[in-house]
């Protein structure tokens, strides 16, 4: 139990640094931090079969996404 | 789920709502966007909806992919 | 109750420990994999970072690597023992090559972790002690301080080679 409660304040924490956070390049990091915490949740909230692989949906799916903003960051630097 | 969770994820949900809502650099909303959905995603998971937070976690990133797209031609 | 927190401590600093490793030995720090990490990398170097650190910081964002594969594997164990880390090994492997990584850290790293985890809820660790000692250890090294944490990196990889 003390797991789920440690996983969710590590999102909530992650989640107002990355709020707070000026620059894009380093606001990426703290919302990578949050979305392992919300890829734990996922697991620790349900212990199923399928959870798993909502979880790793959901990991997958976000490094993709800020996968795409930096690159798109970066083309944006380099013009 | 335990109350102090529901608080705990929608403070994440509602502090993406607001900043996604305030910041001005467009980097900076798709971020927001992003901490929005994270906030989200746990509620549907604690009601055992399982495929709909798989589909909601695929499509989340298409989505910003999109808007990437019109924000490097707002940017060009 | 202290007995659960230390456990999870402990848990922490295994796969801190594991995911550095296997990181700095399939040479994460050296280049960005993707045009994304070198981005993030000159940003954290501006805040006073280095290089070399902030480079492995950015590949850690732009594609799952150990670090992923570890938190992943442990998520495996604990839903189905030994089967359900490599499954989370493979879909790794497929996270992987969607992102346009073509590089085999995470899947290695979600290979290693499986057997490790596993060892340890033998001894009498449980499987959510990984999966929050995880969220812990890439806690200290992206979400607390930047410059430090590349520094350490950097040092490390000096090491290394």
């Amino acid at each position: 139990m003390i797991a789920l409660y440690l996983v969710a304040a590590i999102a909530v924490f992650a989640a107002v640094r990355v709020v707070i956070e000026q620059k894009t390049g380093r606001k990426l990091p703290y919302a990578n931090v949050m979305n392992f915490a919300v890829a734990g949740t996922i697991v620790l909230l349900l212990d199923h079969p399928l959870s798993l692989v909502a979880a790793a949906a959901y990991f997958v799916g976000s490094t993709l996404e800020a996968n795409a903003v930096a690159s798109t960051y970066a083309g944006g630097m380099k013009r | 789920m335990i109350v102090a969770l529901e608080v705990a994820f929608g403070l994440v949900a509602l502090l993406g709502a607001v900043s996604t809502a305030l910041v001005r650099d467009s980097y900076g909303k798709v971020i927001s966007l992003g901490v929005l959905v994270a906030g989200i995603v746990p509620f549907i998971v604690d009601r055992g909806y399982l495929d709909v937070a798989v589909a909601v976690s695929l499509i989340a990133p298409v989505v910003t992919i999109f808007v990437l797209m019109a924000v490097r031609r707002a940017e060009a | 109750m202290l007995g659960e927190f230390l456990h999870i401590l402990a848990a922490a600093t295994i796969s801190w420990i594991l995911f550095v490793t296997v990181d700095i030995l399939f040479r994460l720090p050296e280049a960005g994999g993707v045009s994304g990490a070198s981005a993030v990398a000159r940003d954290i170097e501006a805040g006073g970072g280095a290089l070399a650190g902030g480079t492995m910081m950015g590949n850690i964002v732009c594609s799952p690597d150990a670090s992923a594969g570890t938190l992943l594997a442990a998520c495996g164990v604990y839903v189905a023992g030994i089967p359900g880390g490599l499954a989370a090994a493979l879909m790794v492997f497929v996270g992987n090559r969607i992102c346009h990584d073509p590089g085999y850290a995470g899947t290695t790293g979600a290979v290693l972790a499986t057997f490790v985890v596993y060892a340890f809820t033998l001894v009498g660790f449980a499987a959510t002690d990984f999966i929050a000692g995880m969220v812990i250890a890439i806690l200290t090294i992206q979400g607390l301080s930047h410059t430090h944490a590349s520094r350490l990196l950097d040092r490390l990889w000096r090491i290394r080679q």
